[in-house]
C-alpha cells in the first residue's frame, strides 16, 4: 500500500508538473523561444486568483476562464510587439528572444512584487482529501492533474485533429514548408506565444491552490517547466507528459527514502543523466536541448 | 630619496582642518538630531516582513520624539534600501558610517543580511542591536558590538518538547529547512529530545522552493511520531501543513515555527491551522509594558495591525533609548556596557544581552492561538 501511495502521489505530482510545462512546451515548439517570463505569468496569475479569491470571497476557480482569455490576448500583444520584430534577425534570434523574454520576466516580477508583495501566498480551497481503500487522495492535486491532462489531451486534439492546430504544428516543423504551403506563419507564432502564455496562467491558478507561490518564486518555476519540457524532448508535446510524470513518481519515491534534499535536486540531475544518456528526450520528435533550429 | 616624515609633512595641514571641523572623527553634530542609521529591504524579497521591521523604527523613533527625544535632542531615523541584498547592506552601512557619521545604529532585516554587516559594528567600534537577526552565529565569541534584539533561533520552540513530553508524548520528528536559522534550530531541538529522553524517530533537511511535502509527509506518517517539530518558514510551513492533512496524519503535536504567527496563514489554511502550534517573540495580548500603547500607536499611524518585527524594532529603539538616557551620552562602549548590565522593559518582553555577549536577547517564546489577531 505504501509503494502505491507513493505512485499516486508521484502521479498527481506530475499531472501537476505537466500543467506547469506545457506552455513553455508550446512557445519553444513553435517559436524556438525559451520563454523566460513563462514562471512569471504563472506566478503572476497564481497571485491574481489568491487576491481574486480574498477580496470578493469567491470560488478561485471563477478566475480560470477569465485569465485564460485575458491572457491569451494580452500574450497575442506582447508576441507581435515584443518577439515578432525579432523573426527576421536570423541566428541572433534565440539569443535576442531569450534576452527579451528575462526582460520581461523582471518587468512581471516587479510588477507582482508592488501589486502583492513579496509574501507566499496559498488558498484553503480543495483540500479535502478522499479515502480509496488505504490511499489518501487530495482533492487539489487531483483537480490540477486532471485539468493538466485535460488541457494536454486538448492541445493534442487540437494541433493533430484540426487545420489550425495542424498549421501551427506544421509551423513548428518547419517554419519554410509551412510558408509554402501559403500558412500564414506570423500568425501562427502569435497564436502559439499567446496560448502557451494562457496555458501557463492555467497552471497558476490552478497551482496557487496546491503549494505557496510568491513573486521571488517565479525563477525556479521557469527552471523546473524547462527540466521537464527538456527531459521529453523540447518541443514533443507526449515527450514531456512522459517527463512530468516520470520527474513526479521519481521525486515521491526518492522524497520519501531519502528526504527532502535528494528530492530537490532530482530534476536536475535527471537532466544530466538524460543530457548525457538520451540527449534527445524521452519522446519521438523532441530535440536535444543543443540542437540547431529547424 | 625623500624620508618618510618629508612626504607625510604636507598633508598636516589637510588633517588639522578635518580635525577641527569634527569629520576626521565620528559622532554627527551635537546641536543638531540624534541621527539613528539603518538599512531597511524596502524592495526585494524581503520587502513585506522588512516593511514591518521599518514601521517599528519609525514609531519607535517617532514616540520616542513626542516624549522630548533623548539628551534634549529630537531624533532623525536615517535609512536606505537594501534591496533585500547582503551585499548593498555592506555598501551602506559602511555609508552611514563614514560619510553620514549618524550617533547610533539599528540592524537590517534578516539573519544573513545581519550577518553581512555585523563585522562593520566589530571594525568601526560601533554599538549595533540587531531585531531582525536570530541567528546566533552572529553573536559569536569574537563579536564584540552586535546585540541581539530579537529571541535565538535555538530557542525557537523550546518550550514544544517539555510541554508535550508533560502529556505523554514520546516520539519526535524533526524537519528543518536547509537555512542557517532553521538547521541551528532543529538541531538545538534535536539535542533537547535527547536530553529530555524522548526518541527521535525522523529527522529530514529540505530547500525551499520545494513543490511538494507529501513523500516527506508519508515518511513522517510512517515514523509516526507523537510531535512534529517543523523549523520552517511560512512557505513550508504552509506545505507541510497541508501535506500532512492531505496523507490523513495528525500528530498530537506540530508545531513549526515561523508562518504560524502570520496573519496569511490562517487566510491560506483556513481551520487546519488550529492544529499548529507555534511560537513567536511578540502577540497583541502581551501584558508588557506599553504594549497597548504600541498597538493603539502603531494602528493609528499605519491603519494596519503590527507583527512581530514591528515590536522587535520598536522594542530596540525602546532598549537603546533606555541606555542613551541612562548613561546620558552617545558613547558606544558605555551604551553597550550598560546594555550588558541591565535590563529594559520592552513591548516584546524584558531585553537582556546576557552574560553569552548579546545570545540572550529577548525570550518571549509563547503558544498562540493562530486565530487570534491584534
Amino acid at each position: 500500500m505504501l509503494l502505491l501511495q507513493l505512485l499516486v502521489n508521484g502521479i498527481l505530482l506530475g499531472g501537476m508538473y505537466l500543467l506547469l510545462a506545457q506552455g513553455l512546451n508550446l512557445v519553444f515548439g513553435v517559436m524556438g523561444v525559451v520563454n523566460l517570463a513563462h514562471g512569471a505569468i504563472v506566478t503572476l496569475a497564481g497571485l491574481f486568483t489568491f487576491w481574486f479569491a480574498t477580496t470578493l470571497h469567491e470560488n478561485p476557480l471563477i478566475v480560470l476562464p477569465v485569465v485564460l482569455v485575458l491572457v491569451l490576448i494580452v500574450g497575442a500583444f506582447v508576441q507581435r510587439l515584443l518577439l515578432e520584430p525579432l523573426a527576421g534577425a536570423g541566428r541572433k534570434a534565440e539569443l535576442l528572444s531569450l534576452m527579451v523574454t528575462f526582460g520581461l520576466s523582471y518587468v512581471l516580477v516587479e510588477g507582482a512584487l508592488n501589486l502583492f508583495g513579496s509574501q507566499y501566498v496559498s488558498l484553503p480551497d480543495l483540500q479535502t482529501t478522499w479515502r480509496i481503500g488505504g490511499l489518501a487522495v487530495n482533492e487539489a492535486l487531483v483537480a490540477s492533474g486532471l485539468l493538466g491532462a485535460a488541457l494536454s489531451g486538448a492541445l493534442q486534439l487540437w494541433l493533430n485533429r484540426t487545420a489550425s492546430g495542424k498549421a501551427l504544428l506544421a509551423t513548428s516543423q518547419n517554419q519554410i514548408g509551412a510558408l509554402s504551403c501559403g500558412i500564414d506563419v506570423r500568425r501562427m507564432r502569435a497564436v502559439a506565444f499567446a496560448i502557451g502564455a494562457a496555458l501557463a496562467a492555467a497552471a497558476g491558478v490552478l497551482l496557487i491552490l496546491v503549494i505557496p507561490l510568491a513573486a521571488p518564486t517565479a525563477d525556479t518555476l521557469t527552471i523546473l517547466a524547462f527540466v521537464i519540457v527538456a527531459l521529453g524532448g523540447l518541443g514533443d508535446y507526449q515527450g514531456a507528459a512522459l517527463a512530468a510524470l516520470l520527474l513526479g513518481v521519481v521525486q515521491s519515491f526518492v522524497g520519501y527514502y531519502l528526504g527532502g534534499d535528494a528530492e530537490y535536486v532530482v530534476p536536475y540531475l535527471l537532466l544530466i543523466v538524460f543530457m548525457i544518456l538520451r540527449p534527445q528526450g524521452l519522446g519521438k520528435s523532441g530535440r536535444p536541448v543543443w540542437s540547431e533550429r529547424r | 630619496m625623500p624620508n618618510r616624515m618629508s612626504l607625510i609633512r604636507p598633508l598636516y595641514p589637510i588633517a588639522l582642518i578635518l580635525a577641527a571641523s569634527g569629520l576626521a572623527s565620528a559622532p554627527a553634530s551635537a546641536a543638531g538630531p540624534i541621527v539613528i542609521g539603518a538599512s531597511v529591504s524596502e524592495t526585494g524579497p524581503l520587502a513585506v516582513d522588512a516593511g514591518y521591521h521599518l514601521r517599528g523604527l519609525e514609531l519607535g523613533v517617532a514616540e520616542a520624539n513626542a516624549h522630548g527625544g533623548w539628551l534634549g535632542r529630537q531624533l532623525e531615523l536615517k535609512y536606505y534600501d537594501d534591496k533585500s541584498e547582503p551585499g548593498t547592506a555592506v555598501r551602506l552601512y559602511t555609508r552611514l558610517l563614514t560619510d553620514d557619521k549618524v550617533d547610533l545604529l539599528i540592524g537590517p532585516y534578516s539573519s544573513g543580511i545581519t550577518q553581512a554587516v555585523a563585522p562593520l559594528a566589530n571594525k568601526y567600534q560601533r554599538l549595533m542591536i540587531d531585531p531582525g537577526a536570530s541567528l546566533p552565529d552572529i553573536f559569536s565569541e569574537g563579536n564584540h558590538w552586535n546585540i541581539q534584539g530579537v529571541a535565538t533561533s535555538t530557542g525557537y520552540l523550546e518550550g514544544m518538547l517539555p510541554l508535550a513530553k508533560e502529556h505523554g508524548a514520546h516520539n519526535v520528528a524533526i524537519l528543518s529547512l536547509q537555512s542557517a536559522y532553521s538547521l541551528a534550530c532543529g538541531k538545538a531541538r534535536q539535542a533537547q529530545a535527547d536530553q529530555l529522553g524522548m526518541h527521535v524517530v525522523y529527522t529530514t533537511t529540505y530547500a525551499l522552493p520545494q513543490p511538494d511535502f507529501s513523500a516527506m509527509a508519508l515518511a513522517v506518517k510512517n515514523a509516526n511520531p507523537d510531535v512534529v517539530i517543523a523549523c520552517s518558514y511560512y512557505p513550508d510551513s504552509v506545505g507541510l501543513t497541508q501535506a500532512l492533512q492531505r496523507i490523513g496524519f495528525a500528530p498530537k503535536f506540530l508545531s513549526e515555527t515561523i508562518g504560524p504567527a502570520e496573519a496569511q496563514f490562517t487566510s491560506a489554511l483556513g481551520p487546519l491551522s488550529d492544529r499548529v502550534i507555534s511560537n513567536t517573540t511578540w502577540w497583541s495580548s502581551l501584558k508588557t509594558p506599553g504594549n497597548a500603547e504600541f498597538i493603539a500607536a502603531y494602528k493609528a499611524k499605519y491603519h494596519e495591525d503590527p507583527d512581530y518585527h514591528s515590536a522587535a524594532t520598536y522594542s530596540a529603539i525602546e532598549a537603546l533609548g533606555a541606555a542613551v538616557k541612562a548613561t546620558n551620552s552617545l558613547d558606544q562602549a558605555k551604551l553597550r556596557d550598560w546594555l550588558f548590565k541591565n535590563t529594559v522593559p520592552t513591548v516584546q518582553g524584558t531585553f537582556k544581552a546576557g552574560a553569552q555577549r548579546g545570545r540572550d536577547g529577548v525570550q518571549a517564546i509563547y503558544v498562540p492561538d493562530p486565530g487570534e489577531r491584534p
